[in-house]
């Protein structure tokens, strides 16, 4: 499925039998906005910042697991605060480990975007349930 | 960014599954409550831990080959392969039990189950099981990703497939965060 | 490289069915689609045909009234998911996208010969069910549940067809949305692109983040189908009505799908056909993505009789009403681009204004429909049938039949007998109304939808549509018989602006294109992809 089609590409770089380099003009594979400049630095993070963010995340989980072991008259509250830890835990993993912090910032809006998009979709459901 | 258009399918795909969950868990709170009881929080735990180790693990291997070391990169990669197989081992173990148990859709215990906690059980195997599925796939991809890195065509200067398998395990890692909580923490 | 070398067109060079069905050549694979999109339009046209056949008269004609209920189902499946969804995009927006950015290919050209396959695969799948167990799925292109989930007809393997259509579908949308951000020709901005590949852009999204939900929820019907499970069962806790919420989460976004890239075909053969710039360029790019976007949010006007609540019923009706301003935006664009532009009256113009007429019709109906208190009398009538053959076929249909006519001379060099284009217009034309206005009023009076049988005062109306039926299979026969026959007609060599007011940049390369799409580096007009003021010179 999934599997066969973005690995194709990922192997090796998409070499097209033709191409406009013969033509003078920049070839397709080069990213145009670059062309020209020197290549970009790239952010490397660290070992070290990879390991505090894991410590974050154990702390964040332990946190959700103490909460719901420990505090079991909480109820529909202890819903919402796993959630929350939940969410801002993806938000350590989409910022650090995936780099989103250090990238265009294009990605950063599309996969706000994204989310934006889903949640509307649970919300509207809610509220045509809420409201039978 | 290709890598990063297909996370967003997947997002919504699992986004499906958890408007699912919320809908059915608001319609039956008690039942899911209920069947809940069921799974086991240390093993959900447990495999939380493991497989956020492995996102720090796969992290630093894209560190490892952007500073050219190609082995520590491979080591690392390994290690989050090792990861994974700790993460589906302990989903066996949990799985097997409740198989033991009858719960499994279209056994005899699952098909006496009162209204509600069928939907938790069938929506607990669906959508552990797709989680696993992805499981296997990322660590293929991680597979090859160690595979070119071996090979030599990963270098420090084109390491798109390493960073492309990490954004897939991160996915994974993601869609656990909140699998957890909603299955295992409903107290 | 000598320059004959350089300018062999695509359709020559390697020849033998391996070289096309393994291209990676956008072009060559453009043509994959067209041709077997085309074809399954026929297996689905006649599927139609033989419904209106059934329709004739009241009663029994030819068919049970089951074997009816499959016919149908096949019909939207075959149309949607193998015709209408994949269509422009796939053949049109394959083949020009990366030509009029500038470029040589899309991003990914693997990923994009992989698109084809899975699409043919999913075809088969969905094809085969004719051929075993108890036929054809009878549940309606919908798939509603419960009775989806219990039905002894092959609704797993049509389900599961779909779910593999929708990767193809996923698969396009990912590509061309990385080969508009990556790939555009230098000086090339977002604001000076063509409006087709706005189009396409927003289209693009669409495929790409509603796909994946009814990907999950046809797995979730296949589960419960194999698992004997009820996930959609109120004794155990469900709700029918959830998979209709899933269900239609994606399928209203995917009439966007359709509708979208017709609109950028429009936006592209009127300022040709009037030889001058495009009334309001970023108010058509802009509203484009309004229309992805508040698309998205109107799912619930398919339910209005389902059993949802007040609350949302309104919200839904509200959201629908909103959709409809953007794309009026755009009509009205289109209008006054005609307006004091030389008009130079040829195929692919007439199309373009029958598409404005007709999807102007289907769009209307659809505020009709959007209106709670006439919805409830109009849902599941033939009103709302009327209404999206309108707007697909009338509106989506017949832009990529202008498209065809449009860019013809292009893709192969050559050109088709206009005088047999312009009559096959008329029958198209005349045919498609009369076929479905009388639905329109049948709705209005109270003909129920995907019934085999009807009262006999809905007689006189139902006969006028299988006549219309008629005289639209013979337009399409006309049609693409002559489309055809032009890969005989040998006449003067076709140049690179057969239309001679042709302004994007497919337009300034040979007819038709080289491998590499240009054998000359593009020239782009300066203030934008419609500068009729400032028309680049292309010699031949």
């Amino acid at each position: 499925m999934a599997l066969g089609g973005f690995n194709l590409d990922l192997f090796v770089s998409p070499v097209l039998p033709h191409s406009l380099k013969h033509l003078n003009i920049m070839s397709n594979q080069k990213d145009l906005k670059t062309e020209g400049k020197k290549a970009p630095e790239v952010h490397i993070s660290s070992y070290k910042d990879h390991f505090n963010t894991l410590l974050a995340l154990l702390l964040l989980t332990f946190i959700t697991v103490a909460i719901s072991v420990f505090g079991a008259n909480l109820r529909s509250l202890s819903v919402f605060t796993a959630l929350l830890i939940a969410t801002v835990k993806v938000i350590v993993v989409a910022y650090y480990f995936m780099h989103l912090k250090y990238d265009k910032k294009l990605y950063t809006w599309l996969l706000i975007i994204v989310v934006i998009l889903f949640v509307s979709f649970t919300v509207l459901t809610s509220i045509e349930y809420l409201n039978r | 960014m290709g890598m990063w258009l297909f996370l967003f399918t997947e997002i919504l795909l699992f986004g499906g599954l958890f408007i699912v969950y919320m809908v059915y868990r608001s319609l039956n709170p008690e039942a899911f409550l209920m069947a809940s009881f069921e799974l086991n929080v240390w093993m959900g735990t447990t495999n939380t831990v493991v497989l956020l180790v492995s996102s720090m693990t796969i992290a630093m291997s894209i560190t490892a080959i952007q500073k050219g070391n190609r082995k520590l990169s491979i080591q690392l990669m390994v290690l989050t392969l090792v990861a994974a197989v700790i993460f589906m081992v302990v989903k066996y173990f949990e799985w097997s039990a409740k198989i033991e148990h009858g719960l499994f859709p279209g056994q005899a215990v699952y098909d006496n189950l009162p209204p509600g906690e069928s939907l938790f059980f069938f929506l607990y195997f669906f959508m552990t099981g797709l989680h696993v599925f992805h499981i296997i796939i990322g660590s293929v991809v991680i597979g090859f990703a160690i595979h070119r890195t071996a090979k030599g065509r990963t270098t420090k200067e084109k390491y798109t497939l390493t960073e492309n398998a990490g954004l897939l395990w991160h996915l994974v890692d993601l869609i656990w965060i909140y699998l957890f909580p909603l299955f295992y923490l409903i107290h | 490289m000598t320059s004959k070398a350089m300018s062999l067109s695509y359709l020559q060079g390697k020849n033998g069915i391996f070289s096309w069905i393994f291209s990676l050549d956008h072009k060559r694979i453009a043509l994959l689609y067209l041709y077997s999109i085309l074809t399954f339009f026929i297996t689905g046209a006649t599927l139609g045909v033989l419904m209106r056949l059934e329709l004739l008269n009241p009663g029994k004609d030819l068919m049970e009234a089951q074997t009816y209920n499959q016919v149908f189902t096949m019909h939207g499946v075959i149309m949607i998911f193998l015709f209408i969804i994949p269509s422009i995009p796939a053949i049109f927006g394959n083949f020009f996208l990366p030509i009029m950015l500038g470029t040589d290919d899309v991003s990914f050209p693997r990923l994009n010969l992989l698109s084809w396959w899975i699409y043919i695969i999913g075809a088969i799948m969905a094809l085969s069910t004719l051929l075993w167990g108890d036929g054809p799925a009878d549940t309606g292109w919908t798939f509603y549940a419960p009775y989806s989930v219990k039905t002894g007809t092959n609704v797993t393997m049509s389900v599961l067809a779909a779910f593999v259509l929708g990767f193809a579908t996923i698969l396009t949308g990912l590509n061309f949305i990385v080969t508009i951000h990556r790939l555009r020709t230098p000086g090339m901005t977002f604001l000076k692109m063509p409006l087709f590949a706005w189009a396409l852009y927003a289209t693009s999204w669409i495929q790409l983040l509603a796909t994946p939900i009814i990907g999950i929820t046809l797995l979730m019907i296949t589960a419960e189908r194999v698992f004997g499970v009820g996930l959609f069962d109120p004794s155990i806790g469900g709700d029918p009505i959830l998979y209709q919420h899933l269900f239609w989460i994606y399928s209203h976004p995917a009439v966007y799908i359709m509708a979208l890239p017709a609109f950028g075909i429009i936006s592209e053969i009127l300022p040709t056909f009037a030889n001058r710039t495009i009334f309001g360029y970023k108010a058509i790019a802009f509203s484009s993505l309004a229309i992805a976007f508040v698309g998205y949010f109107v799912w619930g006007h398919h339910m209005f009789t389902a059993g949802m609540s007040g609350t949302a019923r309104i919200i839904f009706s509200v959201m629908t009403f909103l959709v409809a301003i953007p794309t009026s935006v755009k009509v009205f664009n289109w209008v006054a681009t005609l307006y004091k532009g030389s008009i130079n009256v040829q195929p692919p113009l007439l199309y373009a204004l029958a598409f404005i007429f007709q999807f102007m019709i289907g769009g209307l109906t659809g505020v009709v429909l959007g209106a709670l208190a006439a919805d409830i009398h109009l849902h599941d009538t033939h009103f709302v049938v009327g209404h999206f053959h309108y707007v697909m076929f009338g509106g989506t249909g017949f832009a990529l039949f202008g498209a065809l006519h449009y860019w013809y001379p292009k893709m192969w060099g050559r050109m088709y007998n206009k005088l047999v284009a312009n009559i096959a217009f008329v029958f198209l034309f005349i045919g498609f109304n009369m076929l479905y206005f009388p639905m329109l009023v049948l709705g209005l009076m109270g003909m129920p939808r995907r019934y085999y049988d009807y009262l006999p005062e809905f007689h006189v109306p139902n006969m006028i549509s299988t006549y219309g039926s008629w005289i639209l299979a013979t337009g399409l026969l006309l049609m693409f018989g002559n489309l055809i026959a032009g890969a005989w007609r040998k006449r003067e060599p076709i140049g690179r602006n057969y239309w001679k007011t042709g302004i994007t940049l497919e337009w300034q390369t040979l007819s038709p294109p080289p491998v590499s799409n240009f054998d000359r580096m593009p020239v782009l007009p300066k203030n934008g992809p419609y500068d009729y003021d400032n028309k680049p010179e292309i010699e031949e």
